[in-house]
C-alpha cells in the first residue's frame, strides 16, 4: 500500500540502503537498482544503475511509491561503491611542508588585499567570520555571511595557482612577490 | 524546439500566489508538514530514538548529495499521464516540494525558467 511506504520511517527504509531493489511505482511502473539512499522528509527513492562508462541515477518521488522490494544484496565491493558515489572527491595529500608554503601564499594575499587574517593552527581566519581549511582553495572556505564567503572566494580564485610547476599570476600585470626562491 | 519561445501564460487565481505556491494556501499547509514526528517506538525509548535519528540524518545527507549531484544537469522528468519533459535541473525547496529548473522543453516551448511540483512528478532521472 502506498501510504505505508510515506509513513514507514527511517529505520525501516534504512533496511533497503546499498541493496539492488525493484521499486513499483505510479499506475503500473517499475524501477530496479540499487538503493542509494530514501528522502527521510520526502521519502524519495533514490537507485542506481550503472551503465558501460556512465551511471543512470534515478529517483522515485516518495508519494508515487507503492512498494519496494529487495532483489539482492550487495557484495563490500558494491557497497563501497555506492557508498562513495556522492561524495566529494577526496583533495589530494599534501605534505606539511607543502600546505604551509601554501598557507603563507593565500595569508600574505589576503593581507596584500587588505583583510585581516588570522593563523589558528592548520586554519586561516579572516576577519573573524570566514574559516580557510587546508588546501586553501576557494571550496575550502566556510563562513556565514553569504556575501563575505563569495568576495573571498573570488579573491582565492584570482590568486596565482599553489602548483609547483606554475609559478606565472593568473590575473595579468599583478606581480605577488610572495617568494623569492 | 532549440529556441526559446515566449509561453502563453494562463490567467491567474483568486490567490496573490497562485497555482499552489502560496504557503499559506490549504494545499501547501497539506503538504508540507511544519515538522516531521519520530515513530511510536522512539517515542518511549530514547535509544531507539537515537537510531532513528542517525538513520534520519545518513538517509537526508545523501540525497542531498544527489540533489547536488543533479544540479546543472539535464534531467528527464516523468509525470502524470505519461508525460515526459527535459529541463535543466537548478534546485529543490527543503521540503521537497517543488523544484527549480531552467530550460523546460514542453510541447508548446522552451520555458526558460519554471518551477515543477512534486505531486506531478512520478520520478526523474539524469547521468553521471
Amino acid at each position: 500500500m502506498q501510504c505505508n511506504w510515506l509513513l514507514s520511517g527511517p529505520l525501516h527504509w534504512f533496511r533497503f540502503v546499498d541493496k539492488q531493489v525493484r521499486v513499483k511505482a505510479g499506475k503500473d511502473e517499475e524501477h530496479l537498482g540499487w538503493l542509494l539512499t530514501v528522502d527521510p522528509v520526502s521519502a524519495s527513492v533514490v537507485l542506481l544503475n550503472f551503465r558501460e562508462d556512465a551511471a543512470l541515477v534515478h529517483v522515485v518521488v516518495g508519494h508515487s511509491v507503492k512498494n519496494v522490494e529487495v532483489l539482492q544484496e550487495p557484495d563490500p565491493e558494491m557497497t563501497e561503491r555506492l557508498r562513495s558515489f556522492f561524495l566529494p572527491l577526496t583533495t589530494p595529500i599534501l605534505d606539511p611542508e607543502e600546505l604551509r608554503h601554501r598557507r603563507a601564499r593565500v595569508r600574505q594575499w589576503l593581507k596584500k588585499n587588505w583583510l585581516p587574517v588570522d593563523e589558528d593552527r592548520d586554519e586561516l581566519r579572516v576577519a573573524g567570520v570566514l574559516t580557510i581549511t587546508a588546501p586553501y582553495r576557494p571550496e575550502d572556505c566556510c563562513s556565514s555571511n553569504q556575501i563575505i564567503l563569495d568576495r573571498i572566494q573570488k579573491l582565492i580564485q584570482v590568486h596565482p595557482e599553489t602548483d609547483l610547476d606554475s609559478t606565472e599570476p593568473k590575473v595579468p600585470g599583478i606581480s605577488l612577490e610572495l617568494d623569492h626562491d | 524546439m532549440a529556441t526559446p519561445v515566449p509561453v502563453l501564460r494562463l490567467p491567474k487565481g483568486p490567490d496573490p500566489n497562485s497555482r499552489g505556491f502560496d504557503p499559506k494556501s490549504p494545499r501547501f499547509i497539506a503538504l508540507c508538514r511544519t515538522s516531521i514526528s519520530s515513530s511510536a517506538a522512539s517515542e518511549s525509548d530514547a535509544e531507539e530514538l537515537q537510531k532513528e535519528q542517525h538513520a534520519r540524518s545518513v538517509l537526508r545527507e545523501r540525497f542531498l548529495r544527489c540533489l547536488l549531484a543533479a544540479t546543472n544537469k539535464k534531467v528527464r522528468f516523468h509525470m502524470h499521464e505519461n508525460v515526459n519533459v527535459e529541463a535543466t535541473f537548478r534546485t529543490s525547496d527543503i521540503d521537497v516540494l517543488n523544484f527549480q529548473v531552467s530550460d523546460l522543453h514542453t510541447p508548446i516551448g522552451v520555458q526558460k525558467e519554471a518551477l515543477i511540483r512534486c505531486q506531478d512528478v512520478i520520478s526523474f532521472t539524469f547521468d553521471m
